[in-house]
């Protein structure tokens, strides 16, 4: 009898139907690239990207309740590691002053390749880079923010901060980051000598959103997917069950930071530039938005209105200039009347109804 | 009798008010200590004061000789002291087999909880706690629509399941049907065997069930400590429950 009642209580990380959902879906998108046109591929790559980097919020904001502006900040260091890659890889003939110093830095005087920067012509390197420097970043974000007990709203207000404070810095730091305009005229992807065509650079993209999908699941069905809950709704009581808050908090944002990296790096060959636009407030605030609407901790939530926000954007886009108030519109409808978000919703719908609580008195045993 | 918990001189002073004026308290290895006193006397301020919840600023606390004054509340907790609190503080949105499983004694860091797999041993282990505690039939149900009695015992049973040397119990059958709280006191007698307990409480019927020693706070300070027949026949005591012919009604 007990066997049965504790097989509800578990979870499981046999993949159940929404796996099944998922793998369908993932081959569907793995043939629209023979069905549908080059301009959809390219702009389901971005929103595959925009997807996954939604993830990558849900797992601080949705899972552990903390609500972050500073992942376009993430997701733009590992883009500038992709751009400077690429755009040291940009043939002789094909760079403005024909030598191997990047336009930017010839119009801002410098004559020499900065030192840090020089690196991250070899793949390998820059590919490091792409997931460590953002990762490196959060960690030390991270440590100084939960180790000193920061929390709630205060945590938010220093993500806000950093974003504003390094969209400055990267715009007055010209000669090194190309200023307002950022990264432009990169090179298209090549690795190790092989040119990735559009196809290949969309399949690589969701392979990777099926990745972080997949292991982002995985990792929140576990122990630490249940601490990461615990830590949301009363993170003083489980460090009274010995569990070291602080650690688990730096420890899935900067995990967070690190795929939100790999994203961004993803990004560049596609967009074919990086500027501090996506380090700003306002780029931050939309990854916030997907999470809202598609529904705090559902993963698959984030994703799922990352793509159709995005698809509805191009779509209004064509009709008006002022497509963000279908956005805006959109946000005030789920913050108001469906809190838990599209995919949140849906859910509680399908899920099974609590059984009734047993009015039984409790037998107690005494030994 | 060798101490297992020890607190010298200790103080606790909340933005220039002392909560506590120098407590001494000597707990013994498998003793069950009850701690009673009028409201804002310091009980759950000493309790959350050894477990590092509110800041010492003077004396010491030990355990098991060991000076753990101040140290991280995980650290403490890892140790070997286990907590339930005034409120019942449990995981309203997790299910009552979550709850158990989260306090389940055993490593707590970040990769192991990753990897960890839910073995036969752990889930006899939390069978066990659920039947104790007599929420068996209620693994799977989500703790909020539990009933305030029932979520004091989901809180025991993360006590239990954490296993600790020492357990400290706030007010274990507050807000408890008599039936309710005659069960959890006999789950406490259980718990005793090889536990050390320390429990605050307002019933004095369930004090004469289950203590050894009683303390009486008043006022940030220790005023008495005995058995339950030295401590009733006090005239200190009885002073300090106003007007009251027996500290019998001083719930």
């Amino acid at each position: 009898m007990a066997q049965s009642t504790i097989g509800i209580a578990t979870r499981s990380r046999t993949p159940t139907k929404l796996g099944i959902v998922t793998a369908i879906s993932f081959l569907v998108m793995a043939i629209l690239p023979f069905v549908v046109g080059s301009f959809q591929i390219s702009l389901l790559s971005k929103l595959l990207l925009f997807g996954a980097l939604a993830i990558s919020l849900d797992l601080v904001w949705g899972f552990t309740g903390i609500l972050s502006f500073a992942h376009g900040v993430f997701f733009t260091l590992g883009g500038y590691a992709m751009a400077y890659y690429l755009k040291l890889n940009l043939s002789a003939e094909n760079n403005t002053y024909g030598g191997s110093l990047p336009d930017f830095m010839v119009w801002n005087g410098l004559t020499e390749l900065p030192w840090f920067i020089a690196p991250l012509k070899y793949f390998p390197i820059a590919a490091i880079a792409m997931v460590l420097v953002p990762a490196a970043f959060a960690y030390l974000i991270g440590w100084f923010i939960f180790r000193s007990k920061v929390s709630g709203v205060y945590i938010t207000i220093i993500t806000l901060a950093i974003s504003s404070a390094l969209t400055t810095f990267f715009i007055s730091q010209q000669a090194y980051t190309g200023g307002t305009n950022g990264i432009t005229d990169v090179s298209k992807l090549s690795i190790f000598g092989i040119n990735i065509p559009p196809n290949g650079l969309y399949w690589i993209i969701l392979l990777f959103t099926t990745f972080v999908l997949v292991g982002s699941w995985w990792l929140t069905q576990s122990n630490f997917g249940l601490i990461l809950r615990s830590i949301k709704e009363n993170e003083k009581r489980i460090s009274y069950l010995g569990y070291d808050v602080a650690s688990f908090k730096i420890f899935i944002w900067t995990l967070s930071a690190g795929i939100a990296g790999i994203a961004g790096g993803l990004f560049v060959p596609l967009n074919r530039f990086i500027s501090p636009v996506y380090l700003a407030v306002a780029f931050g605030t939309q990854v916030v938005i997907w999470v809202a609407i598609g529904g705090r901790g559902t993963l698959i939530g984030p994703l799922v209105a990352a793509i159709l926000l995005g698809q509805i954007q191009n779509s209004a886009e064509r009709v008006t200039q002022d497509w963000q108030l279908v956005v805006g519109v959109l946000l005030l409808i789920v913050v108001l009347f469906i809190p838990d978000g599209l995919v949140g919703t849906v859910q509680k719908l399908f899920v099974r109804k609590q059984k009734p609580v047993s009015t039984k008195q409790p037998a107690i045993s005494s030994n | 009798m060798e101490s297992i918990l020890s607190v010298k001189n200790l103080q606790v002073v909340f933005s220039g008010f002392k909560a506590l004026k120098g407590v001494d308290l000597e707990v013994g290895d498998r003793e069950i200590v009850t701690i009673i006193g009028p409201n804002g006397a310091g009980k759950s301020t000493l309790l959350d004061a050894i477990v590092s919840k509110s800041p010492v600023a003077a004396g010491n606390v030990y355990f098991q000789g060991k000076d753990i004054t101040n140290k991280n509340p995980y650290d403490i907790a890892r140790m070997g002291i286990g907590r339930k609190f005034q409120n019942p503080n449990v995981y309203n949105e997790l299910t009552v087999f979550e709850n158990i499983l989260l306090a389940l004694k055993g490593t707590h860091g970040i990769l192991n909880s990753i990897t960890a797999k839910l073995t036969k041993t752990k889930k006899d282990k939390i069978i066990d706690v659920l039947d104790r505690i007599g929420l068996l039939g209620d693994a799977g149900t989500i703790v909020s629509s539990l009933s305030h009695g029932q979520k004091q015992w989901v809180e025991i049973g993360m006590v239990i399941a954490q296993d600790p040397s020492v357990v400290l119990l706030d007010e274990p059958t507050a807000g408890m049907t008599p039936e309710e709280t005659h069960a959890t006191g006999e789950i406490i007698k259980t718990l005793a065997r090889d536990h050390t307990v320390v429990a605050i409480e307002h019933d004095m019927e369930f004090v004469k069930q289950i203590a050894e020693r009683i303390i009486v706070l008043h006022q940030g300070a220790k005023l008495a400590e005995g058995s339950v027949e030295e401590i009733q026949s006090n005239p200190k005591v009885v002073e300090v429950y106003l007007g009251r012919e027996k500290i019998d009604d001083a719930a």
